[in-house]
């Protein structure tokens, strides 16, 4: 049995308070390394740990940190990305429920390390219980002493607040995200420049995923060599899968990355629900193309979801079994997309509309056979022409639904109806 | 400047460093369709038509955003650019409505040439048939969201270039949509009516009302001229067809303005309904009969014989050229020796001995005085150039007794006589400006003269050819009580005429029937904005062209013509040709 490092909280009573993360070994990192630690041996441990970020992108926490100007004379900030949206997804918000301090200590070692005094949690605003969470969790540090002025009389200051946001997945992005923590519209900035030279008020800004920020800790407490023995070599480190959909145990697993994808669905999440046949995985959130039952054996890892042709992305396994109407599906996840987009660049706007009107078309037998083609051709001229990452996002599980399971599309336009016993 | 090579398309190209690619390829006229971006808007890289291929790049690179490199390769109109144009003009054609055939904008669209381009011969995606509304709740110009293709040019003009703020973008993805203020009809929003928007649309969707279906672009003309409603002296472009005066645009190239407009400008002169004076009227029995030009000259010349100069008073407006005010000057004050000579509107006072301060000054100021002025409904255009240095964190103190329309942004209001705690707070700032006016009295125009040396003056002239009056000694104060005859160049302004003797001998210069035309015993017609060549001088001291659009209306002629001719019939030779005239205005306006 893995040993659980996130969460290894969670199941103690008021897991969320700061006696228990105290009692607990709290704190001691952020003791240790504002005693013991330059800022820049932080970020060297942080790189050689090889903690990647759990947001979606997988890029390498250490190299984003070291990108953040050093110059003392130059403001930064560091945003607490709390706005978890990517269907499927709900770790974050359980660690924020259940753990927050855990996440603020990640929080004050990254400030340290990139020598920001100003942090930013960025919450969605449907997370009622997370607000309030955050709010007393961060009252409670500074109570304490870990926030505010000359932190356990370090010299180092940090203050860090609660922004929510206003129900937007287009604001999970960093830039966007930075956009509405501004108090604009909530929509992404082109790239370059990255937040990481300008970011929030022009300054160099490290946007960090809860998840990500609550691996650096226990980096700092067992060490970088210990992280890295955990998962692959390539991807380090425990995460947490939310499994979802037509298995019999719902819910969060923590496991070591690269972790077959089947171990996961038959030993921790108990198997298909009621002994229904397997149909197709989406391994790492809605916007990542599926898996089929034949590749289970794969590990869940960043770089062999990759090679496979799919992302591990937020870590999000959305489990469908044989009487999934593939068509309804990529229907309910494009009504996401073009719910979502932020209407800013023409192919993300008015490409997933479309692709949403054929697909309404499909699913209630009105389709015509070269909607099919249209579709394809839509999803696959989009990807690449977008102004941010998310007209990839509504693409690919349309292209890989069709690549997987055309014959459903035909089988709707030829008996106007869904293939699967309904 | 450091320059950065690159090859577009195979062609070597250098650019300075910073450069996008789109302005690479310009400088290079090498051509990147576009219709988000706009040259005088930051690009967004929102519309994806200047896709192009950047070796090296995973993607297709929007040329209006992406920044040069040195060594970098650019294709653009390779096979996976052009179908990746095509995909996106495929994509707004289906969004909305856009059937040409019933735009007004049809033939000058940018969206309908790229479709021309692209060979987009037809719809390849269901077309959107959701009906979206028309606002035509504003005056002059009606916003049509079915031909909208949320481009959000109109959006950045409103915020970036007027600095009004009014426009923005409600709800998001396909229900995007373009909106004033907080989602109210653009007739009531916060909308000033400067049509900056109206010009920047690529589409149908934001249409001149007068102008609308009364030509393509290529049946029109465009004449470079320079507006006369105030004295800013903005550069605009008169849109004739035909010899009617269409619409007016603001000139992107033009120096003090640079493609703005305001309401005053480019709409309210179009709108004008007061009856013109086509001919030479003169009272005969008590009533105004039309007679030739002949006629009417010989009358004022005889009147100007037979009355004493110490009994003759002239007003001018200043809605005339510098050239007819150099003539009045010259006939009246010069050559006839009239002293009781005046001006329909005030003058800023003298602040400064040499006006050191230009309106580009204001862009760059941190702290604003503006004292005594209303540019908000005088001069809008300045009222954008301040509001535009807000927006980059300067800070406005108004100083006026009267209601200011800039008060709301001003981080200070005070009264007349607290023009000291001004100065302090621009004592102690870097670049202050001190916009000023007429309503500036003498106590704090004295305090003022502290800042001297310190702060940019520029004053903000009431009237419109106001710096050019008073640089020739028009306004040497008028008692119109005094006089027996009276010669009034009205121009297009309106003056009731009061204080005027019930028995003076009045002759008026107009071009619109007014209720002093009605009293006169003489009008000549004049020739209005659009219709007379010469030169105007701006509060700053620049001069700048008026050039003809339209042949005046009936016998009107130009306004410094009118007084040519009256001098030449008196024998005087004071100028006949306009160059010659121009010149001799423009010596005397800035005696070198």
């Amino acid at each position: 049995m893995f040993e659980k490092v996130l969460t290894r909280n969670f199941s103690l009573p008021r897991s969320e308070s700061i006696d228990t993360y105290l009692a607990n070994g709290g704190y001691q990192a952020l003791q240790k390394v504002l005693r013991e630690y330059t800022p820049e041996q932080v970020i060297e441990m942080v790189t050689a740990s090889g903690l990647r970020g759990r947001g979606g992108a997988g890029f390498p926490a250490g190299r984003k940190w070291a990108f953040i100007p050093k110059d003392p004379q130059i403001e930064k900030y560091v945003c607490v990305n709390t706005d978890e949206g990517e269907p499927g997804t709900f770790k974050d918000r359980e660690l924020v429920e259940k753990d927050p301090h855990q996440v603020i200590e990640g929080v004050i070692i990254a400030s340290y390390a990139v020598g920001a005094h100003r942090a930013f949690v960025y919450i969605r605003g449907e997370f009622f219980l997370g607000v309030k969470r955050w709010i007393k969790a961060i009252d409670d540090a500074y109570a304490k002493g870990f926030l505010g002025k000359n932190i356990l009389g370090s010299g180092f200051s940090l203050d860090l607040s609660v922004h929510r946001g206003a129900g937007a997945y287009i604001c999970g992005e960093e830039t966007a995200l930075i956009e509405s923590l501004e108090g604009k519209r909530g929509q992404p900035r082109k790239k370059p420049p990255y937040p990481a030279s300008v970011g929030l008020w022009g300054k160099p800004t490290l946007v960090h995923n809860v998840e990500t920020l609550a691996n650096v800790p226990h980096i700092i407490n067992r060490g970088a060599e210990w992280y890295a023995s955990i998962g692959t070599p390539k991807s380090t480190g425990p995460k947490i899968f939310c499994v979802s959909g037509h298995v019999k145990n719902r819910g969060i697993f923590e496991l070591p990355l690269g972790v077959p994808l089947r171990e996961i669905l038959y030993e921790y999440a108990g198997g298909m629900a009621f002994d229904k046949k397997l149909k197709a995985v989406i391994p790492g959130g809605a916007s990542t193309p599926m898996l089929t039952p034949d590749q289970l054996d794969i590990p869940m890892a960043f770089e062999t979801l990759e090679a496979a042709g799919t992302m591990l992305g937020t870590g999000a396994i959305i489990v469908m079994n044989e009487d999934t109407c593939m068509v309804d599906v990529a229907r309910r996840l494009m009504r996401f997309f073009a719910h979502e987009s932020c209407g800013h660049c023409t192919p993300c706007r008015t490409g997933t509309t479309r692709m949403l009107a054929l697909l309404e078309d499909l699913e209630h037998g009105r389709g015509k056979a070269e909607d099919i083609e249209r579709l394809e051709e839509i999803a696959s001229k989009m990807r690449g022409l977008t102004f941010c990452p998310m007209g990839d996002a509504a693409a690919n599980p349309i292209l890989s639904s069709l690549k997987l399971f055309r014959d459903e599309y035909e089988y709707h336009v030829k008996y106007k109806r869904c293939a699967v016993a309904a | 400047m450091a320059m950065v090579n690159l090859t577009i398309n195979g062609q070597k190209v250098s650019a300075p460093a910073g450069s996008t690619v789109l302005q690479a390829a310009r400088l290079a006229n090498i051509d990147i369709p576009t219709l988000c971006d706009h040259p005088a808007l930051a690009p967004i890289g929102a519309c994806r038509m200047c896709l192009v291929e950047v070796k090296g790049q995973r993607t297709l690179q929007p040329a209006c955003t992406f920044p040069i490199a040195e060594g970098m390769e650019v294709q653009t109109e390779s096979q996976p650019v052009t179908d990746a144009r095509k995909f996106v003009l495929d994509l707004l054609f289906a969004e909305r409505n856009h059937y040409c055939m019933y735009c007004e904008m049809s033939g000058d669209c940018e969206l309908q040439a790229l479709g021309y381009r692209y060979g987009i011969d037809h719809w390849v995606y269901p077309t959107y048939t959701k009906r979206f509304p028309v606002d035509a709740s504003r005056k002059y110009f009606l916003m049509d969201h079915n031909r909208c293709i949320l481009c959000r040019r109109c959006v950045r003009a409103c915020s970036e270039l007027v600095a009004n703020h009014t426009l923005g973008v409600r709800q998001r993805g396909a229900a995007s949509m373009i909106q004033a203020d907080m989602d109210v009809p653009f007739g009531q929003s916060t909308c000033v009516s400067c049509g900056t928007c109206l010009q920047v649309c690529p589409t149908g969707a934001l249409v001149d009302k007068r102008s609308a279906f009364m030509g393509r672009d290529i049946q029109t003309q465009h004449i470079q001229s320079t507006c006369a409603q105030c004295s800013i002296g903005c550069g605009m472009e008169i849109v004739t067809r035909d010899g009617n005066v269409l619409r007016i645009e603001g000139d992107w190239n033009a120096p003090v303005n640079a493609g703005l407009l305001c309401q005053k400008g480019r709409f309210d002169p179009l709108y004008d309904a007061r009856p013109r004076i086509t001919k030479p009227l003169v009272r005969k029995n008590g009533v105004l009969k039309e007679v030739d030009w002949d006629t009417a000259v010989q009358i004022v010349v005889q009147a100007l014989k037979d009355t004493n100069a110490k009994d003759w008073g002239v007003l001018t407006t200043t809605y005339a050229t510098n050239e007819a005010l150099y003539l009045l000057d010259k006939l009246f004050r010069q050559e006839l020796g009239v002293t009781n000579v005046g001006l329909l509107n005030d003058v800023a006072p003298k602040m400064v001995e040499k006006a050191n301060g230009s309106l580009a000054d204001v862009n760059n100021s941190d702290i604003i005085l503006l004292v005594g002025a209303n540019p908000a409904s005088e001069q809008p255009v300045a009222s954008f150039f301040i509001k535009r240095a807000l927006n980059k964190g300067a800070r406005l103190i108004v100083v006026d007794d009267q209601e200011n329309g800039l008060a709301a942004f001003a981080s200070m209001n005070l009264g007349m006589a607290e023009v000291e705690k001004a100065i302090e707070f621009a004592q102690r700032a870097t670049n202050p400006v001190v916009l000023y006016g007429a309503g500036v009295t003498s106590e704090a125009a004295r305090a003022l003269q502290k800042l001297s040396g310190k702060a940019a003056f520029v004053a903000l002239e009431p009237g419109v050819n106001t710096r050019a009056a008073a640089a020739l000694g028009l306004n040497s104060g008028f008692d119109p009580s005094a006089s027996k005859a009276l010669y009034v160049l009205l121009g297009e302004q309106n003056w009731n005429g009061e204080l005027v003797k019930k028995d003076a001998f009045v002759i008026v210069q107009a071009s619109y029937q007014s209720p002093l035309t009605e009293r006169a015993d003489v009008v000549l017609p004049m020739a209005i904005w659009a219709e007379r060549t010469g030169t105007v001088t701006n509060t700053e001291g620049r001069i700048q062209k008026v050039n003809k659009a339209v042949e005046p209306k009936g016998e009107a002629k130009p306004d410094w013509e009118i007084l040519s001719l009256l001098a030449s019939k008196m024998g005087k030779k004071i100028g006949t040709s306009l160059d010659e005239v121009s010149a001799h205005a423009a010596q005397a306006i800035h005696p070198s």
